[in-house]
Protein backbone atom coordinates (compact mmCIF):
# COMPACT_ATOMS: atom_id res chain seq x y z
CA UNK A 1 0.00 0.00 0.00
CA UNK A 2 2.80 2.36 0.89
CA UNK A 3 4.65 1.55 -2.33
CA UNK A 4 1.48 2.11 -4.32
CA UNK A 5 1.08 5.54 -2.77
CA UNK A 6 4.65 6.61 -3.58
CA UNK A 7 4.32 5.59 -7.22
CA UNK A 8 1.02 7.40 -7.60
CA UNK A 9 2.38 10.44 -5.78
CA UNK A 10 5.41 10.47 -8.08
CA UNK A 11 3.22 10.28 -11.17
CA UNK A 12 0.90 12.97 -9.85
CA UNK A 13 3.83 15.29 -9.09
CA UNK A 14 5.21 14.73 -12.60
CA UNK A 15 1.79 15.46 -14.12
CA UNK A 16 1.45 18.63 -12.03
CA UNK A 17 4.88 19.73 -13.30
CA UNK A 18 3.83 19.07 -16.90
CA UNK A 19 0.63 21.08 -16.42
CA UNK A 20 2.60 24.01 -14.94
CA UNK A 21 5.02 23.82 -17.88
CA UNK A 22 2.10 23.86 -20.33
CA UNK A 23 0.38 26.80 -18.65
CA UNK A 24 3.43 28.96 -17.96
CA UNK A 25 3.84 30.75 -21.31
CA UNK A 26 0.10 31.34 -21.68
CA UNK A 27 -0.04 32.94 -18.23
CA UNK A 28 3.04 35.06 -19.02
CA UNK A 29 1.45 36.28 -22.27
CA UNK A 30 -1.83 37.16 -20.57
CA UNK A 31 0.00 38.95 -17.75
CA UNK A 32 1.91 41.07 -20.27
CA UNK A 33 -1.36 42.54 -21.55
CA UNK A 34 -1.40 44.46 -18.25
CA UNK A 35 2.09 45.84 -18.75
CA UNK A 36 2.56 49.61 -18.62
CA UNK A 37 5.58 49.62 -20.94
CA UNK A 38 5.10 49.61 -24.74
CA UNK A 39 6.62 46.13 -25.25
CA UNK A 40 5.49 42.72 -24.05
CA UNK A 41 9.11 41.67 -23.55
CA UNK A 42 9.92 43.97 -20.61
CA UNK A 43 7.68 44.27 -17.57
CA UNK A 44 7.52 47.66 -15.83
CA UNK A 45 4.24 48.36 -13.98
CA UNK A 46 0.67 47.17 -13.88
CA UNK A 47 -1.64 49.09 -16.19
CA UNK A 48 -4.84 48.44 -18.11
CA UNK A 49 -4.24 51.18 -20.69
CA UNK A 50 -3.42 48.81 -23.58
CA UNK A 51 -6.78 47.07 -23.24
CA UNK A 52 -8.33 50.41 -24.22
CA UNK A 53 -6.00 50.81 -27.20
CA UNK A 54 -6.75 47.36 -28.53
CA UNK A 55 -9.63 48.45 -30.76
CA UNK A 56 -7.83 51.57 -32.07
CA UNK A 57 -5.30 49.50 -33.98
CA UNK A 58 -7.05 49.00 -37.33
CA UNK A 59 -4.70 46.38 -38.74
CA UNK A 60 -5.02 44.36 -35.53
CA UNK A 61 -8.83 44.41 -35.48
CA UNK A 62 -9.14 43.71 -39.20
CA UNK A 63 -6.82 40.70 -38.89
CA UNK A 64 -9.03 39.32 -36.12
CA UNK A 65 -12.10 39.87 -38.29
CA UNK A 66 -10.44 37.97 -41.16
CA UNK A 67 -9.55 35.11 -38.79
CA UNK A 68 -13.10 34.77 -37.49
CA UNK A 69 -14.74 35.05 -40.93
CA UNK A 70 -12.39 32.49 -42.45
CA UNK A 71 -12.89 30.14 -39.48
CA UNK A 72 -16.72 30.35 -39.70
CA UNK A 73 -16.91 29.80 -43.47
CA UNK A 74 -14.30 27.05 -43.57
CA UNK A 75 -15.94 25.26 -40.62
CA UNK A 76 -19.32 25.22 -42.38
CA UNK A 77 -17.74 23.90 -45.58
CA UNK A 78 -15.73 21.27 -43.69
CA UNK A 79 -18.87 20.14 -41.86
CA UNK A 80 -20.84 19.64 -45.08
CA UNK A 81 -17.99 17.81 -46.83
CA UNK A 82 -16.93 15.80 -43.78
CA UNK A 83 -20.42 14.76 -42.66
CA UNK A 84 -21.36 13.48 -46.13
CA UNK A 85 -18.05 11.64 -46.56
CA UNK A 86 -18.19 10.21 -43.02
CA UNK A 87 -21.73 8.89 -43.67
CA UNK A 88 -20.65 7.32 -46.95
CA UNK A 89 -17.61 5.68 -45.32
CA UNK A 90 -19.63 4.16 -42.49
CA UNK A 91 -22.77 3.18 -44.40
CA UNK A 92 -21.49 2.40 -47.89
CA UNK A 93 -18.19 0.62 -47.38
CA UNK A 94 -16.69 -0.96 -50.45
CA UNK A 95 -13.56 -1.14 -52.50
CA UNK A 96 -13.34 2.66 -52.60
CA UNK A 97 -13.14 2.94 -48.79
CA UNK A 98 -9.49 1.92 -48.44
CA UNK A 99 -8.33 4.40 -51.05
CA UNK A 100 -10.39 7.23 -49.61
CA UNK A 101 -9.30 6.61 -46.02
CA UNK A 102 -5.71 6.36 -47.29
CA UNK A 103 -6.08 9.77 -48.93
CA UNK A 104 -7.45 11.23 -45.69
CA UNK A 105 -4.57 9.80 -43.65
CA UNK A 106 -2.12 11.17 -46.21
CA UNK A 107 -3.70 14.62 -45.80
CA UNK A 108 -3.41 14.34 -42.01
CA UNK A 109 0.31 13.45 -42.03
CA UNK A 110 1.61 15.63 -44.86
CA UNK A 111 3.65 18.50 -43.42
CA UNK A 112 1.74 21.73 -43.88
CA UNK A 113 4.71 23.39 -45.55
CA UNK A 114 4.36 20.94 -48.47
CA UNK A 115 0.61 21.55 -48.96
CA UNK A 116 1.11 25.29 -48.59
CA UNK A 117 3.89 25.45 -51.16
CA UNK A 118 1.87 23.36 -53.63
CA UNK A 119 -1.34 25.30 -53.08
CA UNK A 120 0.49 28.57 -53.76
CA UNK A 121 1.92 27.28 -57.06
CA UNK A 122 -1.46 25.90 -58.05
CA UNK A 123 -3.38 29.09 -57.17
CA UNK A 124 -0.84 31.22 -59.04
CA UNK A 125 -1.49 29.11 -62.13
CA UNK A 126 -5.26 29.33 -61.74
CA UNK A 127 -5.23 33.04 -60.90
CA UNK A 128 -8.44 35.08 -60.60
CA UNK A 129 -10.58 34.32 -57.57
CA UNK A 130 -7.87 32.04 -56.16
CA UNK A 131 -5.62 35.03 -55.58
CA UNK A 132 -8.23 37.42 -54.14
CA UNK A 133 -10.09 37.96 -50.90
CA UNK A 134 -10.73 35.25 -48.36
CA UNK A 135 -11.33 32.46 -50.91
CA UNK A 136 -7.81 30.96 -51.06
CA UNK A 137 -7.45 31.02 -47.25
CA UNK A 138 -10.85 29.40 -46.72
CA UNK A 139 -10.14 26.73 -49.33
CA UNK A 140 -6.82 25.60 -47.84
CA UNK A 141 -8.27 25.54 -44.32
CA UNK A 142 -11.06 23.17 -45.35
CA UNK A 143 -8.70 20.45 -46.60
CA UNK A 144 -7.28 19.39 -43.25
CA UNK A 145 -10.38 20.17 -41.18
CA UNK A 146 -12.85 18.29 -43.40
CA UNK A 147 -10.56 15.25 -43.16
CA UNK A 148 -10.77 15.46 -39.37
CA UNK A 149 -14.59 15.90 -39.45
CA UNK A 150 -14.89 12.89 -41.79
CA UNK A 151 -13.09 10.58 -39.35
CA UNK A 152 -15.11 11.79 -36.34
CA UNK A 153 -18.46 11.44 -38.15
CA UNK A 154 -17.49 8.02 -39.51
CA UNK A 155 -16.70 6.77 -36.00
CA UNK A 156 -20.05 8.02 -34.70
CA UNK A 157 -22.14 6.61 -37.59
CA UNK A 158 -20.39 3.25 -37.33
CA UNK A 159 -21.69 3.01 -33.76
CA UNK A 160 -25.31 3.70 -34.79
CA UNK A 161 -27.91 1.09 -35.67
CA UNK A 162 -28.44 1.04 -39.44
CA UNK A 163 -31.99 -0.23 -38.87
CA UNK A 164 -33.02 3.28 -37.79
CA UNK A 165 -32.49 4.54 -41.33
CA UNK A 166 -34.13 1.42 -42.76
CA UNK A 167 -37.15 2.09 -40.57
CA UNK A 168 -37.28 5.65 -41.88
CA UNK A 169 -37.22 4.31 -45.44
CA UNK A 170 -39.95 1.77 -44.65
CA UNK A 171 -42.07 4.60 -43.31
CA UNK A 172 -41.88 6.43 -46.66
CA UNK A 173 -39.19 8.96 -45.71
CA UNK A 174 -37.34 10.42 -48.66
CA UNK A 175 -33.53 10.28 -48.40
CA UNK A 176 -33.38 14.01 -47.64
CA UNK A 177 -36.08 13.79 -44.96
CA UNK A 178 -34.47 10.73 -43.35
CA UNK A 179 -31.18 12.61 -43.24
CA UNK A 180 -32.60 15.71 -41.55
CA UNK A 181 -34.94 13.92 -39.15
CA UNK A 182 -33.09 10.71 -38.26
CA UNK A 183 -29.43 10.64 -39.24
CA UNK A 184 -28.39 14.23 -38.53
CA UNK A 185 -29.82 14.39 -34.98
CA UNK A 186 -28.08 11.09 -34.21
CA UNK A 187 -24.70 12.23 -35.52
CA UNK A 188 -25.08 15.70 -33.99
CA UNK A 189 -22.48 15.08 -31.22
CA UNK A 190 -19.90 14.20 -33.88
CA UNK A 191 -20.88 17.23 -35.96
CA UNK A 192 -20.49 19.48 -32.90
CA UNK A 193 -17.07 18.12 -31.94
CA UNK A 194 -15.95 18.11 -35.56
CA UNK A 195 -17.13 21.67 -36.06
CA UNK A 196 -15.35 22.82 -32.93
CA UNK A 197 -12.13 21.15 -34.09
CA UNK A 198 -12.45 22.59 -37.60
CA UNK A 199 -12.98 26.05 -36.10
CA UNK A 200 -9.92 25.91 -33.83
CA UNK A 201 -7.77 24.32 -36.56
CA UNK A 202 -8.64 27.23 -38.82
CA UNK A 203 -7.80 29.78 -36.12
CA UNK A 204 -4.49 27.96 -35.48
CA UNK A 205 -3.33 27.77 -39.09
CA UNK A 206 -0.26 29.81 -39.94
CA UNK A 207 1.82 28.01 -42.56
CA UNK A 208 -0.51 27.38 -45.48
CA UNK A 209 -2.27 30.67 -44.73
CA UNK A 210 1.01 32.55 -45.11
CA UNK A 211 1.60 30.89 -48.47
CA UNK A 212 -1.77 31.57 -50.10
CA UNK A 213 -2.85 34.88 -48.48
CA UNK A 214 -3.48 37.58 -51.11
CA UNK A 215 -1.60 40.86 -50.61
CA UNK A 216 -3.12 42.98 -47.85
CA UNK A 217 -5.19 40.22 -46.28
CA UNK A 218 -3.89 38.55 -43.14
CA UNK A 219 -5.25 36.49 -40.28
CA UNK A 220 -4.59 37.35 -36.64
CA UNK A 221 -1.87 34.69 -36.06
CA UNK A 222 -0.15 35.69 -39.31
CA UNK A 223 -0.36 39.37 -38.36
CA UNK A 224 1.40 38.57 -35.06
CA UNK A 225 3.88 36.33 -36.91
CA UNK A 226 4.70 39.30 -39.12
CA UNK A 227 5.35 41.48 -36.05
CA UNK A 228 7.76 39.00 -34.49
CA UNK A 229 11.36 40.12 -34.54
CA UNK A 230 10.32 43.66 -33.66
CA UNK A 231 8.55 45.26 -30.72
CA UNK A 232 5.18 43.79 -29.87
CA UNK A 233 2.89 46.12 -27.94
CA UNK A 234 0.75 44.91 -25.02
CA UNK A 235 -2.42 45.62 -27.02
CA UNK A 236 -1.52 42.55 -29.09
CA UNK A 237 -1.23 40.54 -25.86
CA UNK A 238 -4.62 41.91 -24.80
CA UNK A 239 -6.18 40.80 -28.09
CA UNK A 240 -4.39 37.45 -27.73
CA UNK A 241 -5.89 37.03 -24.25
CA UNK A 242 -9.35 37.76 -25.61
CA UNK A 243 -8.75 35.42 -28.59
CA UNK A 244 -7.56 32.49 -26.45
CA UNK A 245 -10.31 33.14 -23.88
CA UNK A 246 -13.03 33.12 -26.55
CA UNK A 247 -11.67 29.92 -28.12
CA UNK A 248 -11.56 28.13 -24.77
CA UNK A 249 -15.08 29.34 -23.97
CA UNK A 250 -16.34 27.86 -27.25
CA UNK A 251 -14.58 24.57 -26.49
CA UNK A 252 -16.06 24.52 -22.98
CA UNK A 253 -19.60 25.20 -24.27
CA UNK A 254 -19.35 22.30 -26.74
CA UNK A 255 -17.95 20.07 -23.97
CA UNK A 256 -20.83 20.95 -21.64
CA UNK A 257 -23.42 20.29 -24.38
CA UNK A 258 -21.85 16.89 -25.09
CA UNK A 259 -21.71 16.15 -21.37
CA UNK A 260 -25.43 16.89 -21.07
CA UNK A 261 -25.94 14.55 -23.99
CA UNK A 262 -24.53 11.76 -21.83
CA UNK A 263 -20.89 11.50 -22.90
CA UNK A 264 -18.23 11.03 -20.23
CA UNK A 265 -15.34 13.44 -19.73
CA UNK A 266 -12.95 10.87 -21.14
CA UNK A 267 -15.02 10.32 -24.29
CA UNK A 268 -15.21 14.06 -24.91
CA UNK A 269 -11.47 14.49 -24.39
CA UNK A 270 -10.70 11.61 -26.75
CA UNK A 271 -12.96 13.04 -29.49
CA UNK A 272 -11.66 16.59 -29.08
CA UNK A 273 -8.08 15.51 -29.51
CA UNK A 274 -8.86 13.45 -32.58
CA UNK A 275 -8.54 10.05 -30.94
CA UNK B 1 -47.20 -6.98 -48.32
CA UNK B 2 -46.72 -9.41 -45.47
CA UNK B 3 -44.95 -11.76 -47.85
CA UNK B 4 -42.12 -9.32 -48.45
CA UNK B 5 -41.41 -8.66 -44.76
CA UNK B 6 -38.46 -10.70 -43.57
CA UNK B 7 -37.56 -12.13 -46.94
CA UNK B 8 -36.45 -9.04 -48.77
CA UNK B 9 -36.53 -5.35 -47.96
CA UNK B 10 -39.39 -3.37 -49.48
CA UNK B 11 -38.62 -1.40 -52.61
CA UNK B 12 -38.85 1.83 -50.61
CA UNK B 13 -35.45 0.96 -49.16
CA UNK B 14 -33.87 1.22 -52.58
CA UNK B 15 -32.16 4.53 -51.78
CA UNK B 16 -30.37 2.91 -48.90
CA UNK B 17 -28.62 0.57 -51.28
CA UNK B 18 -28.07 3.11 -54.07
CA UNK B 19 -24.71 4.53 -55.25
CA UNK B 20 -21.99 3.41 -52.94
CA UNK B 21 -19.75 6.43 -52.72
CA UNK B 22 -22.06 9.19 -53.95
CA UNK B 23 -21.87 11.18 -50.73
CA UNK B 24 -18.08 11.09 -50.68
CA UNK B 25 -17.73 12.51 -54.19
CA UNK B 26 -17.70 16.19 -53.11
CA UNK B 27 -14.86 15.49 -50.66
CA UNK B 28 -13.05 13.42 -53.21
CA UNK B 29 -13.14 16.19 -55.84
CA UNK B 30 -12.17 18.71 -53.13
CA UNK B 31 -9.10 16.71 -52.10
CA UNK B 32 -7.98 16.10 -55.69
CA UNK B 33 -8.27 19.80 -56.44
CA UNK B 34 -6.75 21.18 -53.22
CA UNK B 35 -4.36 18.44 -52.09
CA UNK B 36 -3.41 15.89 -54.75
CA UNK B 37 -2.83 18.40 -57.57
CA UNK B 38 -0.90 20.89 -55.37
CA UNK B 39 1.35 18.21 -53.86
CA UNK B 40 1.85 16.72 -57.34
CA UNK B 41 2.80 20.18 -58.53
CA UNK B 42 5.47 20.43 -55.82
CA UNK B 43 6.97 17.15 -57.04
CA UNK B 44 6.83 18.21 -60.70
CA UNK B 45 8.21 21.70 -59.99
CA UNK B 46 11.18 20.24 -58.13
CA UNK B 47 12.54 19.05 -61.50
CA UNK B 48 12.21 22.49 -63.09
CA UNK B 49 14.04 25.78 -63.10
CA UNK B 50 13.31 29.25 -61.72
CA UNK B 51 11.75 31.77 -64.10
CA UNK B 52 13.43 35.11 -63.24
CA UNK B 53 10.95 37.88 -62.54
CA UNK B 54 7.80 35.78 -62.20
CA UNK B 55 7.40 34.44 -58.65
CA UNK B 56 5.76 31.05 -58.27
CA UNK B 57 6.36 30.14 -61.92
CA UNK B 58 8.65 27.28 -62.87
CA UNK B 59 10.31 26.51 -66.22
CA UNK B 60 9.73 22.84 -66.99
CA UNK B 61 11.03 22.72 -70.57
CA UNK B 62 14.18 20.82 -69.63
CA UNK B 63 13.49 18.73 -66.51
CA UNK B 64 16.58 17.85 -64.49
CA UNK B 65 17.78 16.78 -61.05
CA UNK B 66 19.84 19.99 -60.70
CA UNK B 67 17.73 21.34 -57.82
CA UNK B 68 18.32 18.14 -55.87
CA UNK B 69 22.06 18.42 -56.50
CA UNK B 70 21.90 21.89 -54.99
CA UNK B 71 20.01 20.58 -51.97
CA UNK B 72 22.48 17.73 -51.41
CA UNK B 73 25.64 19.75 -51.96
CA UNK B 74 24.65 23.06 -50.40
CA UNK B 75 24.11 24.20 -46.84
CA UNK B 76 20.61 22.69 -47.04
CA UNK B 77 21.94 19.23 -46.33
CA UNK B 78 23.36 20.14 -42.92
CA UNK B 79 20.18 22.08 -42.13
CA UNK B 80 18.10 19.05 -43.10
CA UNK B 81 20.25 16.91 -40.80
CA UNK B 82 19.89 19.40 -37.93
CA UNK B 83 16.11 19.51 -38.52
CA UNK B 84 15.90 15.72 -38.32
CA UNK B 85 18.03 15.68 -35.14
CA UNK B 86 15.88 18.33 -33.48
CA UNK B 87 12.70 16.49 -34.54
CA UNK B 88 13.86 13.05 -33.39
CA UNK B 89 15.07 14.42 -30.04
CA UNK B 90 11.84 16.44 -29.69
CA UNK B 91 9.65 13.40 -30.41
CA UNK B 92 11.66 11.28 -27.98
CA UNK B 93 11.42 13.93 -25.22
CA UNK B 94 7.66 14.23 -25.83
CA UNK B 95 7.32 10.45 -25.45
CA UNK B 96 9.34 10.31 -22.22
CA UNK B 97 7.60 13.31 -20.65
CA UNK B 98 4.12 12.14 -21.72
CA UNK B 99 4.33 8.53 -20.59
CA UNK B 100 3.96 9.10 -16.82
CA UNK B 101 1.08 11.54 -17.45
CA UNK B 102 -0.70 9.08 -19.75
CA UNK B 103 -0.07 6.24 -17.28
CA UNK B 104 -1.53 8.24 -14.41
CA UNK B 105 -4.59 9.17 -16.48
CA UNK B 106 -5.17 5.63 -17.69
CA UNK B 107 -4.65 3.65 -14.49
CA UNK B 108 -4.22 5.71 -11.36
CA UNK B 109 -7.04 8.25 -11.05
CA UNK B 110 -10.79 8.09 -10.64
CA UNK B 111 -13.20 9.43 -13.27
CA UNK B 112 -13.61 12.84 -11.59
CA UNK B 113 -9.88 13.53 -11.23
CA UNK B 114 -9.35 12.21 -14.76
CA UNK B 115 -11.87 14.65 -16.21
CA UNK B 116 -10.25 17.49 -14.28
CA UNK B 117 -6.71 16.67 -15.51
CA UNK B 118 -7.95 16.20 -19.08
CA UNK B 119 -9.74 19.55 -18.92
CA UNK B 120 -6.53 21.22 -17.74
CA UNK B 121 -4.55 19.61 -20.56
CA UNK B 122 -7.14 20.87 -23.06
CA UNK B 123 -6.34 24.51 -22.27
CA UNK B 124 -2.84 24.61 -23.82
CA UNK B 125 -4.03 22.23 -26.56
CA UNK B 126 -6.66 24.71 -27.73
CA UNK B 127 -4.78 27.93 -26.95
CA UNK B 128 -3.65 29.41 -30.26
CA UNK B 129 -0.48 27.76 -31.58
CA UNK B 130 1.31 30.90 -32.70
CA UNK B 131 0.41 32.93 -29.62
CA UNK B 132 1.52 30.30 -27.14
CA UNK B 133 4.79 29.85 -29.05
CA UNK B 134 5.46 33.58 -29.13
CA UNK B 135 4.78 33.61 -25.39
CA UNK B 136 8.01 31.62 -24.89
CA UNK B 137 9.90 34.76 -25.95
CA UNK B 138 8.46 36.42 -22.85
CA UNK B 139 9.27 33.46 -20.60
CA UNK B 140 12.86 33.15 -21.83
CA UNK B 141 13.81 36.85 -21.74
CA UNK B 142 17.28 37.16 -20.12
CA UNK B 143 15.94 40.06 -18.01
CA UNK B 144 12.57 38.45 -17.53
CA UNK B 145 10.74 37.10 -14.51
CA UNK B 146 11.90 33.50 -14.82
CA UNK B 147 15.54 34.51 -15.28
CA UNK B 148 15.42 36.71 -12.16
CA UNK B 149 13.61 34.00 -10.25
CA UNK B 150 16.35 31.50 -11.06
CA UNK B 151 19.04 34.00 -9.99
CA UNK B 152 17.40 34.92 -6.71
CA UNK B 153 16.62 31.57 -5.12
CA UNK B 154 19.42 30.02 -3.08
CA UNK B 155 17.68 26.72 -3.47
CA UNK B 156 18.10 26.89 -7.19
CA UNK B 157 21.93 26.72 -7.21
CA UNK B 158 21.60 23.96 -9.77
CA UNK B 159 20.02 26.36 -12.22
CA UNK B 160 22.71 28.94 -11.46
CA UNK B 161 25.54 26.52 -12.09
CA UNK B 162 23.88 25.42 -15.29
CA UNK B 163 23.53 28.79 -16.95
CA UNK B 164 25.27 31.35 -14.78
CA UNK B 165 21.93 32.21 -13.29
CA UNK B 166 20.75 33.98 -16.41
CA UNK B 167 18.62 32.44 -19.09
CA UNK B 168 20.40 33.23 -22.31
CA UNK B 169 19.00 30.71 -24.71
CA UNK B 170 16.68 32.85 -26.82
CA UNK B 171 17.58 32.63 -30.52
CA UNK B 172 19.40 29.34 -30.10
CA UNK B 173 18.51 25.74 -30.89
CA UNK B 174 17.91 25.09 -27.17
CA UNK B 175 15.00 27.53 -27.14
CA UNK B 176 13.57 25.87 -30.26
CA UNK B 177 13.93 22.46 -28.65
CA UNK B 178 12.07 23.56 -25.51
CA UNK B 179 9.26 25.20 -27.46
CA UNK B 180 8.95 22.23 -29.81
CA UNK B 181 8.55 19.83 -26.90
CA UNK B 182 6.05 22.28 -25.42
CA UNK B 183 4.02 22.59 -28.63
CA UNK B 184 3.79 18.90 -29.43
CA UNK B 185 3.50 17.52 -25.89
CA UNK B 186 -0.33 17.52 -25.82
CA UNK B 187 -0.33 15.84 -29.24
CA UNK B 188 1.61 12.97 -27.63
CA UNK B 189 -0.15 12.80 -24.24
CA UNK B 190 -3.65 12.24 -25.65
CA UNK B 191 -2.89 9.35 -28.07
CA UNK B 192 -0.73 7.67 -25.39
CA UNK B 193 -3.49 7.98 -22.83
CA UNK B 194 -6.09 6.56 -25.24
CA UNK B 195 -3.73 3.71 -26.18
CA UNK B 196 -3.06 2.79 -22.54
CA UNK B 197 -6.71 3.28 -21.61
CA UNK B 198 -7.75 0.63 -24.12
CA UNK B 199 -5.51 -2.03 -22.57
CA UNK B 200 -7.94 -4.22 -20.71
CA UNK B 201 -7.66 -4.25 -16.96
CA UNK B 202 -8.08 -8.01 -16.63
CA UNK B 203 -5.03 -8.68 -18.83
CA UNK B 204 -2.88 -6.57 -16.52
CA UNK B 205 -4.43 -8.23 -13.49
CA UNK B 206 -3.71 -11.64 -14.97
CA UNK B 207 -0.04 -10.68 -15.35
CA UNK B 208 0.07 -9.62 -11.71
CA UNK B 209 -1.68 -12.81 -10.59
CA UNK B 210 0.97 -14.78 -12.42
CA UNK B 211 3.61 -13.07 -10.32
CA UNK B 212 4.75 -10.22 -12.57
CA UNK B 213 5.73 -7.08 -10.70
CA UNK B 214 4.59 -3.59 -11.70
CA UNK B 215 7.51 -2.93 -14.05
CA UNK B 216 7.27 -6.31 -15.76
CA UNK B 217 3.53 -5.92 -16.22
CA UNK B 218 4.15 -2.52 -17.82
CA UNK B 219 6.96 -3.59 -20.16
CA UNK B 220 5.68 -7.04 -21.10
CA UNK B 221 1.90 -6.66 -21.11
CA UNK B 222 0.77 -3.03 -21.17
CA UNK B 223 3.36 -1.57 -23.56
CA UNK B 224 3.09 -4.26 -26.27
CA UNK B 225 -0.71 -4.05 -26.17
CA UNK B 226 -0.61 -0.26 -26.39
CA UNK B 227 2.09 -0.47 -29.08
CA UNK B 228 0.04 0.51 -32.16
CA UNK B 229 -1.39 3.55 -30.36
CA UNK B 230 2.07 4.61 -29.24
CA UNK B 231 3.42 4.31 -32.78
CA UNK B 232 0.48 6.42 -34.03
CA UNK B 233 1.37 9.05 -31.42
CA UNK B 234 5.01 9.05 -32.50
CA UNK B 235 4.08 9.56 -36.16
CA UNK B 236 1.50 12.26 -35.38
CA UNK B 237 4.14 14.20 -33.44
CA UNK B 238 7.22 13.55 -35.56
CA UNK B 239 5.78 14.39 -38.99
CA UNK B 240 4.24 17.82 -38.33
CA UNK B 241 7.15 18.67 -36.03
CA UNK B 242 9.77 18.14 -38.74
CA UNK B 243 7.87 20.38 -41.16
CA UNK B 244 7.22 23.09 -38.55
CA UNK B 245 9.29 26.21 -39.05
CA UNK B 246 7.07 28.71 -37.22
CA UNK B 247 8.38 27.65 -33.81
CA UNK B 248 11.97 27.96 -35.05
CA UNK B 249 11.31 31.30 -36.74
CA UNK B 250 9.84 32.73 -33.54
CA UNK B 251 12.47 31.43 -31.10
CA UNK B 252 15.52 30.15 -32.92
CA UNK B 253 16.89 33.20 -34.70
CA UNK B 254 19.64 32.38 -37.18
CA UNK B 255 21.05 29.55 -35.06
CA UNK B 256 17.89 27.55 -34.57
CA UNK B 257 16.61 27.44 -38.14
CA UNK B 258 14.58 24.51 -39.47
CA UNK B 259 14.43 23.29 -43.08
CA UNK B 260 10.80 24.39 -43.52
CA UNK B 261 11.96 28.00 -43.25
CA UNK B 262 14.16 27.44 -46.31
CA UNK B 263 11.13 26.29 -48.31
CA UNK B 264 9.36 29.51 -47.37
CA UNK B 265 12.51 31.56 -48.06
CA UNK B 266 12.87 30.09 -51.55
CA UNK B 267 9.25 30.88 -52.35
CA UNK B 268 9.04 34.36 -50.87
CA UNK B 269 12.55 35.87 -50.86
CA UNK B 270 14.38 34.10 -53.67
CA UNK B 271 11.09 33.64 -55.59
CA UNK B 272 12.43 30.28 -56.68
CA UNK B 273 9.56 27.78 -56.51
CA UNK B 274 11.72 25.08 -58.13
CA UNK B 275 14.34 25.06 -55.35
CA UNK B 276 11.62 25.44 -52.70
CA UNK B 277 9.85 22.39 -54.12
CA UNK B 278 13.06 20.34 -54.19
CA UNK B 279 13.71 21.18 -50.52
CA UNK B 280 10.11 20.26 -49.64
CA UNK B 281 10.41 16.91 -51.44
CA UNK B 282 13.77 16.28 -49.71
CA UNK B 283 12.03 16.94 -46.39
CA UNK B 284 9.36 14.34 -47.19
CA UNK B 285 12.03 11.82 -48.24
CA UNK B 286 13.95 12.43 -44.99
CA UNK B 287 10.76 11.95 -42.96
CA UNK B 288 10.06 8.69 -44.77
CA UNK B 289 13.62 7.47 -44.16
CA UNK B 290 13.37 8.23 -40.42
CA UNK B 291 9.95 6.52 -40.23
CA UNK B 292 11.38 3.54 -42.11
CA UNK B 293 14.29 3.24 -39.71
CA UNK B 294 11.89 3.59 -36.79
CA UNK B 295 9.61 0.87 -38.18
CA UNK B 296 12.49 -1.55 -38.70
CA UNK B 297 13.72 -0.85 -35.16
CA UNK B 298 10.28 -1.76 -33.80
CA UNK B 299 10.16 -4.85 -36.00
CA UNK B 300 13.62 -5.92 -34.87
CA UNK B 301 12.82 -5.30 -31.19
CA UNK B 302 9.65 -7.40 -31.30
CA UNK B 303 11.50 -10.17 -33.18
CA UNK B 304 14.24 -10.11 -30.56
CA UNK B 305 11.73 -10.23 -27.74
CA UNK B 306 9.97 -13.26 -29.19
CA UNK B 307 13.29 -14.96 -29.83
CA UNK B 308 14.63 -14.43 -26.31
CA UNK B 309 11.39 -15.77 -24.93
CA UNK B 310 11.70 -18.88 -27.13
CA UNK B 311 15.27 -19.42 -25.89
CA UNK B 312 14.07 -19.12 -22.29
CA UNK B 313 11.36 -21.71 -22.90
CA UNK B 314 13.85 -24.10 -24.52
CA UNK B 315 16.36 -23.61 -21.68
CA UNK B 316 13.74 -24.58 -19.16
Amino acid sequence: MKKYLTITTGLATWTAGVIIFLFMPIVFLMAMSFNEFKSIFKWTRFSTRWWGHMLDNASLTSSVRVSVEVAVISTLLALVLGTLAGLALARRPGKWTAGFVGLILLILVTPEIVDGAGQLSWFVRLGGVFREGLTPIVLVHTVFSSAVVTLIVRARVAGLDARLEEAAADLFATPVRAFWQITLPLVMPAVLSGGMLAFTLSLDNVVSTSFVSPAGITTFPNYVFGLSGGIIRPEVAAMATLFIGATLLAVAVVAVVLRRGGQSGSEIAATFTGN
Amino acid sequence: MTATVGTQPPSRRRWLRAPKFLLAIPSFVWYIFLFVVPVGLVIVNSFGKKVPGSPGKVDLTSPSLDRYHEVISGSFRSLLKLTMQTSILGTFLCLVISMPVAYLLAFKVGPKAKTAVLALLMVPFFANFLLRTLAWRIVLQPEGFLSHFLQSGHWFTFGQALMNGRIEILDTRAAVQIAIVYNYLPLMIFPLWVALDRVELHLREAAKDLGANRWRTFTQVTLPLAGPGIVAGLILVFVPLSGDYVTAALLGGAKGNMIGAEVANQYFRAQDAASGSAIAVSLIISILIVLGVMASCFWFASKLRKRSRAILVVAR
